[in-house]
């Protein structure tokens, strides 16, 4: 077993306090969003300092799972001051926010990114007691190819040594692929089954900010509310196409998930096709638009008769 | 003498009642997780892990028909789902935290409506609860009042014993018909000391002081503190064993249809909308009170008990990790 | 449709959402040339093949649609310019979605069809209806609406036979 070095997570830490106190101290900004630890050992939660003093709490830590970059969404307004705002913002996070600016849902300028050295972060169901290690680090840190933030205005801390992980996710999407559409309807509906719809993975996605989900309207009713395996399978149908194209590959959802539902396979699969057909990636540099948004003359219609 | 069970005659206890035509449901190994589900046989008992959502859906179902329509004739048909049907049921393996809530929850639901879909099922329904030995840091249990021992809600309570052998206290009259009816897999043995129980972080709270602080704090900058960042998702009502809110809606067509009746949690923004567009809970934080003083006023002021039995759940299943017994704790110390 | 009638064992139901400007206009053709295509297909007009959302495609096998068909104008020939460019990149992803989930494809087609297209509509509503109908009915998603959570029905089809072999 490979255990990640855990100072660096303490060097990052320093440089976030550092920078959020000096922030708040020089009133450059009117919050931080960042993190703070919990009360259980290897736990902590999103919060939003306001002050210097509260700058000397946060924390950064592989328990800091959440995307921030949620918080500063249309759909969670009112939690952040008015006024330029600090974020801290792990590699994952910044294509949220690159997302988010190039829909026009924030301006860079009014933001200060401190991106944040990431070595990675616990599994949902990984064991926050012990140090993070192969065994318990979330499978999108297995895969991550922004360790080393860009494009921010601070970077805290310094990456240490990282080892080879396995891409299970990406073996779990290849076995999936490699599945008869039979059996991959077994697959989901097993797990959709399980759905109770409480929404976790839309609250939690910074791009499910509509004021108004389709899912929630009743007159008409395009997906029904109710949980059962029916209205549950056509709501992440309409989950993930409503990302496709937009999804930063947070995970978030999947985490969240108080059900397991690999969530995360369904956005990676329509991320893998974006980029095939129309050679679209999220990434850390905004783009005005997104893959289904625009078009191109030649596309391919080998699918249309 | 103690009157007691080997693991294996439980697990015979399962197979034999549902070859009585009993429905069984026990805590199952569902994909990567452990749920309350239908047993069909002994053996899929799993006592290992406390099962991710409570038992209380088995009172109080994610989602059921109610009714259905249809148009025949030019006339609607309205047709009851019938409540008779639902069958003599046994919940297996329930730890204090689940095993306690029906008890909990009976007032609400037979309060100024008797509401036959939960009474029916809960009066058909004979709880085996079981001596926890799985907690984890979440649990807080103790906290609230009950413990990992504790038998109230249970009709039988079974506490674990060294060996594999579980002592067995008959607590109510179905509990000892129960045992009556399969007096073979029980015997008698000499007493020894229970498995210890887990040791919870938390401290007992002082529910009385906690009541008192809500009582006059309807408004307080704390809520903004504790619950700003509430993500506005439903997870902690669902998976906890009290919450019991409910919607209702019509899905199908004008000519036929059906009214189920399904979860609802007071975190989601659309929960108090009216239809006007006014929402008095606007904020998430007002929508998280809510939420806390449901748990430890509301319902205390209306039926004397606490709407929380310290499982732990809403804990470890909140996405940004709001930690109601932090919180408690905080508003205890006040 | 009089010499050619045939009884079949089966006869799918396939829902066509299509664009008003072409294929609808190409539809029509097909009726006033008295072209004989299937019955089977119920055909639903929309503005633009931009405006066909693709909660509509779910929502058609979700109440009992065998087939589907999406159709509407030529690249080139949108009446709103650019409607069915969009809705190219659009499907496409969809497609994917949905083979992902676990649909057949055969089950979904998509198509340009112009108002001078009257043969080519009915070939392709031909061929996606007799395809359809050898595949037989959509199953999955008809037997997914009647499933429920198990504390809905308080039995399960695993239970059901645990009784049944006692």
């Amino acid at each position: 077993m490979t255990t990640i070095n855990q100072n660096c997570y303490d060097s990052v830490t320093e440089a976030i306090r550092r920078e959020a106190a000096k922030l708040l101290q020089e009133q450059t900004v009117a919050a931080v969003v960042g993190y703070v630890a919990g009360r259980r050992p290897g736990t902590a939660s999103p919060a939003v300092a306001k002050s210097a003093e509260d700058a000397e709490k946060l924390v950064f830590s592989p328990a800091c799972v959440n995307n921030l970059a949620l918080f500063l969404s249309k759909a969670k307004k009112g939690i952040v001051p008015k006024g330029k705002t600090a974020i801290v913002a792990k590699g994952c996070d910044l294509r949220a926010l690159a997302g988010l600016i190039g829909e026009s849902q924030l301006n860079r300028e009014d933001l200060v990114v401190i991106g944040v050295a990431c070595a990675g972060v616990f599994s949902a169901a990984g064991e926050r007691s012990l140090p993070l290690s192969d065994a318990n680090i979330a499978a999108k840190c297995r895969e991550c190819t922004i360790h080393t933030p860009e494009g921010v205005d601070v970077v805290a801390g310094t990456l240490p040594q990282l080892p080879d992980f396995d891409p299970v996710e990406a073996k779990e999407l290849a076995r999936l692929e490699a599945m008869t559409p039979q059996e991959r309807w077994a697959f989901w509906k097993e797990h959709f089954s399980r759905c109770i719809r409480c929404m976790a993975c839309r609250q939690i996605c910074p791009f499910c900010y509509c004021e108004q989900c389709l899912c929630d309207r009743n007159r008409p009713q395009a997906v029904e509310s109710s949980p059962r395996p029916a209205g549950n399978l056509a709501w992440h149908i309409v989950r993930a196409m409503h990302l496709a194209g937009r999804c930063a590959g947070c995970a978030e959802c999947e985490r969240s998930c108080p059900m397991d539902i690999p969530l995360n396979l369904l956005n990676r699969r329509m991320a893998q096709e974006l980029k095939e057909q129309y050679q679209y990636e999220a990434g850390t540099t905004p783009q005005e638009k997104g893959p289904l948004n625009q078009y191109r003359e030649d596309d391919d219609q080998s699918f249309i008769k | 003498m103690t009157f007691a069970i080997s693991q294996t005659n439980l697990r015979l206890l399962v197979d034999q009642l549902i070859q009585d035509g009993i429905f069984v449901v026990g805590p199952r190994r569902s994909g990567s997780m452990v749920l309350y589900e239908p047993l069909s046989k002994g053996e899929a008992l799993t006592l290992d892990a406390l099962p991710r959502r409570s038992a209380k859906e088995l009172f109080f179902p994610v989602c059921e028909d109610i009714l259905t329509y249809e148009r025949v004739e030019g006339k609607m048909a309205v047709r009851d789902v019938d409540r008779a049907h639902y069958p003599e049921t046994v919940l297996v393996g329930a730890p204090p935290c689940d095993a306690a809530s029906p008890a909990i929850l009976d007032s609400v639901f037979s309060w100024d409506y008797l509401d036959d879909f939960y009474l029916e099922r809960r009066k058909k329904t004979t709880i085996i609860g079981m001596g926890c030995t799985r907690g984890d840091d979440a649990c807080f249990c103790s906290a609230v009042g009950l413990a990992p021992d504790s038998v109230a809600g249970s009709d039988l309570f079974l506490t674990p014993l060294p060996g594999d052998e579980y002592a067995c206290q008959v607590i109510t009259e179905k509990g000892r018909s129960l045992t009556a009816d399969y007096p073979g897999l029980f015997h008698e043995q000499s007493p020894v000391d229970p498995l210890p129980a887990p040791k919870q972080e938390m401290k007992q709270l002082n529910l009385e002081r906690i009541k008192n602080w809500l009582d006059t704090h309807f408004d307080d900058p704390l809520w903004e503190k504790f619950a700003d960042i509430c993500a506005g998702c439903g997870a902690c009502a669902f998976v906890c064993p009290a919450c019991h809110c409910f919607d209702i809606n019509d899905e199908g067509s004008s000519e036929k249809g059906t009214r189920r009746k399904h979860w609802d949690a007071c975190g989601f923004g659309k929960f108090t909308n009216h239809a006007s567009g006014h929402n008095p809970r606007d904020v998430q934080n007002k929508r998280y009170r809510n939420r806390i003083m449901h748990k430890f006023k509301y319902y205390n002021d209306k039926f004397g008990k606490t709407l929380c039995t310290g499982c732990g759940r809403c804990v470890r299943a909140c996405p940004v990790g709001i930690d109601i017994a932090g919180i408690l704790a905080e508003i205890d110390a006040k | 449709m009089h010499s050619a009638e045939k009884k079949h064992d089966f006869e799918p139901k396939v829902v066509a959402f299509v664009c008003t400007w072409c294929t609808y206009a190409g539809a029509d053709l097909a009726g006033t040339s008295r072209m004989q295509y299937p019955p089977n297909v119920r055909v639903l007009k929309f503005p633009c093949t931009g405006r066909i959302d693709p909660v509509f495609i779910l929502r058609a096998f979700q109440k009992g649609a065998d087939g589907v068909l999406v159709s509407g104008c030529h690249p080139g020939d949108c009446h709103y310019m650019a409607g069915n460019f969009h809705a190219r990149r659009r499907f496409a992803a969809f497609r994917v979605l949905l083979g992902f989930v676990g649909v057949d494809l055969n089950r979904l087609q998509f198509s340009w069809v112009s108002a001078a297209e009257g043969g080519k509509w009915v070939e392709v509503v031909t061929e996606l209806t007799e395809r359809v109908r050898a595949m037989g009915p959509m199953r999955e998603f008809k037997e997914l609406e009647q499933e429920e959570q198990w504390s809905a029905t308080l039995t399960t089809p695993e239970l059901q036979q645990a009784y049944e072999s006692i």
